[in-house]
């Protein structure tokens, strides 16, 4: 793994200096705007109505207005002190809002497929339009495993720049699923209509992406694509799972019961899950290390053994992976502490799912203590992290399955 | 007494060590455990009959059964505090002083020790104050200091220099959190009150280790309505209770509250948590069964047992429900859901009679725009899970139907007996005739169909009577859980500091760099060396230092 260093693309380049700040500043008027919409659009903020108004004539002129002022105010600051335009937030967080604008903008193309509105029912839901891309979504990933897991044997750039390009493919084929699953949600009645957060099928779509997303980001940054295989095998692992729930009926979009009716749901589960996604690719990291050792120890030379990242700097990914979602998933714990405390009166009830975040955490929590005592090192810690990940899965797939509690929204039936 | 002095000591550093901190967060994850595989605070007597006398014994007397509160678990929750408090305690003086302190001049022997180290020759004509101001401007993100000593110039930068305030933040944010639960422990009380609907109450019922306690309320909850809102599919949608609160014997404050959205008055917070049943009124008709075709007419009122003086059986009323929304489709077809209207749940007991459970419907089972008569449910286990639908066949909101019913008895009796096809259409005109005259009613073919399935049902049924639900007057309670929590404000500041903390230590490693120029002898030009570390996130910074290096490079180059 070398380092890159000033080899940036044009597509880099759009995100540095003046052309990314300006959009930057664009993108940040566009929030606002859309804030502004809610605090003080005319008729007010409405949960059920306000997915509407930003769609509206009303929204665009508030988001619209909101980007102008943004890319103009950006564009005279850069031009009066140059060197803002290197500001480290603007050219850190371009580019995920790129992201997200695109996903944006696909999901309205995709959102023109779906059946006219006297089609749509609650009780046949096969004609929605989110399950055809969520079934591109699962080919997608399989086929982005597969082919880091090629890499593996043959390393060569253009299969691992296949698995990239896939990964990324998926990602947007499923959070767009998502978004469109959302809109499904009000299509249906606009008393059912909530975020698609509210049970595992869609819990487990998005953790597919956010764990590729996670992973993507640290290879891109670290160039650690040997890593992929594993970290991509524990994604299709999941997509295997979701084709599963969808076999068993469990895809369809149910009505919310009433605890779960709160604006916490759409910020508390994303976060965990932003948790659940860097756990599982410290445990890809941990796989990798314990599967390159092996190769050394072995006296290896496989070819794989070039490319693939050192022992050390395995264990430093899974770090990276443990120090992104450490913070993420203390803070989702913390937002459902205050969730409980709204709903039930209690922020801590030693439920078993709460308990379960809790061990989940302790796990995490002494494995960097571990690290930095330096009592453990490299195979030990590598193992750490795989049963990490382990103790995390029966967080939120066993506490569902078996055991029984106030969180029994991803029960299966 | 030094001895004593120097085991205290020792002991202090082993509670602060880091080894120890591992094996506590080990020991507490796996502690935590056994709570969640083992049902908390549940009967005794399901627990006895669950692990049998030795088990439960154990089990019990290590307080497995209310575990999060037992006096070990608690011990090791205080071992955390005091390990967190000794470990801030001895780390933080240094850490303070370690932020504070800032070596510009670094020995050459130091700098070779560097990880991240890289050497400039730069050529005879270059000058230090150029090269000096130079390398400044490529440092402009650091926070820099400089130095000269021995003729070497010794610039020194900083990223993040308050790392260690990550350390404190988060470890003190433990303990504030930790002192927050055990305020709330303390000072807080939790517990739930079941007003029915029109009544007020004042006392909380809450569980402390497996007793139940009571504890007054300084005011009283009336609940004036409770009411339900369902999707159309079945599942409730809204559950919403207005109350009244009533302090001194006048009513203060009147509001509704929804899951999700409770009331506070004097410090407590009152949820809407459950609700139920609030003993409604039932009226049951009993429809004799000996034959003599006689109604009664029997009011009782939920969780009340109605018992016939003469035959000694008894109806003890359990529930009712007013909407009972099912999925009428087969497995595999789209959904399709009814409404079956309201239904009462009893349990039926008597000498020589087997104890059952039974759902018993108001309105005639209707599918597909056919009437197929008055529809039960019985249970034999008494769960509600084992329900099994019983047709009755007759329509019982229509008293011709029982009349007809007798009426075909007879006439068939009459017709002597024998059981062919015609005889029964016989009997069955007969019947029809006596009880309607000449008016036939429209959908005699399916009356006939009813009557025929009657006269299948009805004699299987043991009991003297058949129960029917005839008229209800609804009354729920609403289930409140009422809480005051001092400590949350302090466990939520602790929170804050905890992200807060975790950001820091994770995302703002410090990061440090030393730049050395100096003449490399005499006419030689002059050596540069800079040289980085940092304690945190050593791929990012390896990039750091060679995207800096590279800079460096470059602006030597041009000069
Ligand atoms: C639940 C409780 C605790 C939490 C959440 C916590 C969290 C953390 C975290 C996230 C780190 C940073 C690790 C890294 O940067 O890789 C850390 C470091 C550390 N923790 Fe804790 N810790 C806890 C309890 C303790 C206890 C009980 C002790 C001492 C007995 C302790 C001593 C330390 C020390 C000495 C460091 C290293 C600080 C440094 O060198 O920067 N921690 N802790």
């Amino acid at each position: 793994m070398s380092v890159a260093l000033a080899n940036q693309s044009t597509w880099e380049s759009l995100s540095h200096g003046r052309p990314g700040f300006i959009r930057f500043g664009a993108y940040l008027g566009l929030i606002l705007g859309a804030v502004g919409l809610a605090f003080y659009g005319s008729g007010g903020y409405d949960q059920q109505q306000y997915l509407f108004q930003l769609f509206s004539g009303q929204g665009l002129i508030w988001c619209g207005t909101g980007a102008i002022i943004g890319a103009l105010s950006s564009a005279v600051l850069s031009t009066l002190r140059p060197s803002i335009a290197d500001a480290k937030i603007a050219t850190n967080l371009v580019s995920w809002l790129d992201g997200a604008a695109l996903l944006l903008l696909l999901t309205a193309l995709l959102a023109q497929f779906e059946p006219p509105k006297s089609m749509i029912s609650f009780n046949d839901q096969s004609n929605l339009f989110s399950g055809r891309v969520i079934m591109t979504m699962n080919v997608v990933f399989i086929f982005s495993a597969v082919s880091y897991i090629a890499y593996l044997f043959a390393p060569d750039s253009f299969i691992g720049r296949l698995g990239t390009w896939t990964a990324w493919a998926g990602v947007y084929a499923g959070g767009s699923a998502l978004l469109l699953r959302w809109h499904e949600s009000y299509l249906i009645n606009t008393d059912i209509g909530h975020a698609p957060v509210s049970n595992l099928y869609e819990v487990f779509i998005l953790l597919c992406c956010v764990t590729t997303i996670v992973y993507l980001t640290l290879e891109r940054r670290y160039q650690a694509k040997a890593m992929g295989a594993f970290v991509m095998f524990l994604v299709a692992a999941a997509v295997f799972f979701d084709i599963w729930l969808a076999s068993v009926g469990e895809a369809s979009i149910k009505p919310l019961v009433p605890a779960l009716q709160s604006y916490w749901m759409k910020i508390h589960v994303p976060m965990n899950f932003v948790g659940y996604g860097s756990f599982s690719v410290a445990c890809g990291a941990g796989m990798a290390y314990l599967w390159r050792s092996r190769l050394e120890a072995r006296g290896s030379n496989a070819r794989v053994l070039a490319v693939m990242p050192t022992l050390d700097q395995l264990d430093q990914l899974a770090y990276k992976a443990v120090a992104i979602g450490f913070p993420a998933f203390t803070l989702a714990t913390i937002l459902g502490a205050a969730w409980a405390a709204e709903a039930w009166g209690g922020y801590w009830s030693w439920d078993p799912k709460e308990t379960w975040a809790l061990i989940v955490w302790l796990t995490y929590g002494a494995y960097l203590h571990a690290r930095v005592s330096h009592g453990w090192h490299g195979r030990g810690l590598a193992w750490w992290a795989v049963a990490g990940f382990l103790v995390t899965l029966f967080c939120f797939l066993g506490v569902n399955m078996y055991l029984s509690g106030l969180h029994s929204y991803g029960r299966l039936s | 007494m030094n001895n004593l002095n120097e085991s205290l000591k020792q002991m202090f550093v082993r509670l602060g060590s880091m080894t120890l901190a591992v094996a506590i967060l080990c020991v507490l994850a796996i502690a935590s455990v056994i709570g969640t595989v083992l049902l908390q605070n549940q009967e005794q007597a399901d627990y006895l009959n669950q692990f049998g006398q030795l088990w439960y014994w154990t089990f019990r007397s290590l307080g497995l059964f209310d575990m999060y509160h037992t006096w070990w678990f608690l011990t090791l929750l205080a071992f955390l505090m005091v390990s967190l408090a000794v470990c801030l305690w001895r780390n933080v003086p240094h850490m303070l002083k370690e932020m504070r302190m800032r070596k510009v001049v670094i020995t050459d022997k130091s700098l070779k020790h560097f990880h991240h180290l890289h050497h400039w020759k730069l050529g005879d004509g270059a000058d230090m104050a150029d090269v000096k101001r130079l390398a400044e401007r490529e440092l402009s993100g650091w926070e820099t200091l400089e130095a000269e000593k021995d003729g070497a110039i010794y610039l020194r930068g900083d990223k993040g220099r308050f790392h260690k305030w990550g350390y404190i933040l988060a470890h003190a944010a433990v303990l504030i959190i930790l002192i927050g639960g055990w305020i709330s422990v303390h000072y807080g009380f939790r517990g739930n009150m079941s007003v029915p609907e029109g009544q007020s109450d004042n006392e909380i019922e809450f569980l402390r280790g497996t007793a139940v306690h009571h504890l007054q309320m300084p005011f009283s909850v009336r609940c004036n309505s409770f009411h339900i809102a369902f999707y159309p599919s079945g599942p409730p949608k809204e559950f919403r209770s207005n109350l009244s609160i009533i302090d001194h014997g006048k009513v203060v404050m009147t509001k509704d509250i929804i899951v999700n959205e409770p009331l506070k008055y004097k410090g407590v917070r009152i949820y809407q948590a459950s609700f139920g049943d609030g003993g409604s009124a039932i009226t049951l008709k009993l429809f004799g069964l000996d034959g003599s075709e006689k109604v009664d007419t029997v009011k009782t009122r939920v969780y009340q047992t109605w018992k016939d003086p003469k035959t000694g059986v008894s109806l003890e009323i359990t529930d009712f429900r007013p909407f009972n929304i099912e999925n009428m489709a087969g497995a595999g077809q789209p959904k399709d859901f009814h409404d079956l209207g309201p239904a009462v749940e009893f349990i039926v007991r008597g000498p020589g009679l087997k104890p059952v459970k039974i759902k018993s419907y108001m309105n005639p089972f209707v599918y597909d725009g056919q009437n197929r008569g008055t529809l039960m449910e019985v249970s034999e286990s008494g769960d509600g899970k084992d329900y099994q639908p019983f047709l009755l066949g007759l329509d019982f909101t229509n008293p011709k139907e029982w009349e007809l019913f007798h009426a075909f008895v007879h006439a068939a009796a009459n017709l002597g007996g024998s059981n062919t096809k015609e005889e029964r259409f016989k009997a069955f005109n007969a019947a029809l005739k006596q009880v309607y005259g000449d008016k036939r009613p429209k959908d005699f073919q399916d009356l006939g169909v009813r009557l025929l399935q009657g006269m299948n049902s009805l004699p299987r049924i043991p009991w003297p009577f058949i129960p029917i639900l005839d008229d209800y007057d609804q009354v729920y309670y609403t289930g409140l859980q009422l809480t005051e929590d001092p400590g949350m404000n302090v466990v939520w500041t602790g929170s804050v500091l905890l992200v807060l903390g975790l950001c820091i230590m994770f995302y703002m490693p410090h990061r440090k760099l030393w730049l050395v120029i100096r003449p490399a002898g005499k006419g030689e030009g002059l050596e540069v060396s800079v040289a980085g570390m940092t304690n945190r996130n050593l791929l990012g910074f390896e990039k750091e230092f060679q995207a800096l290096q590279a800079r460096l490079n470059a602006t030597f180059e041009s000069s």
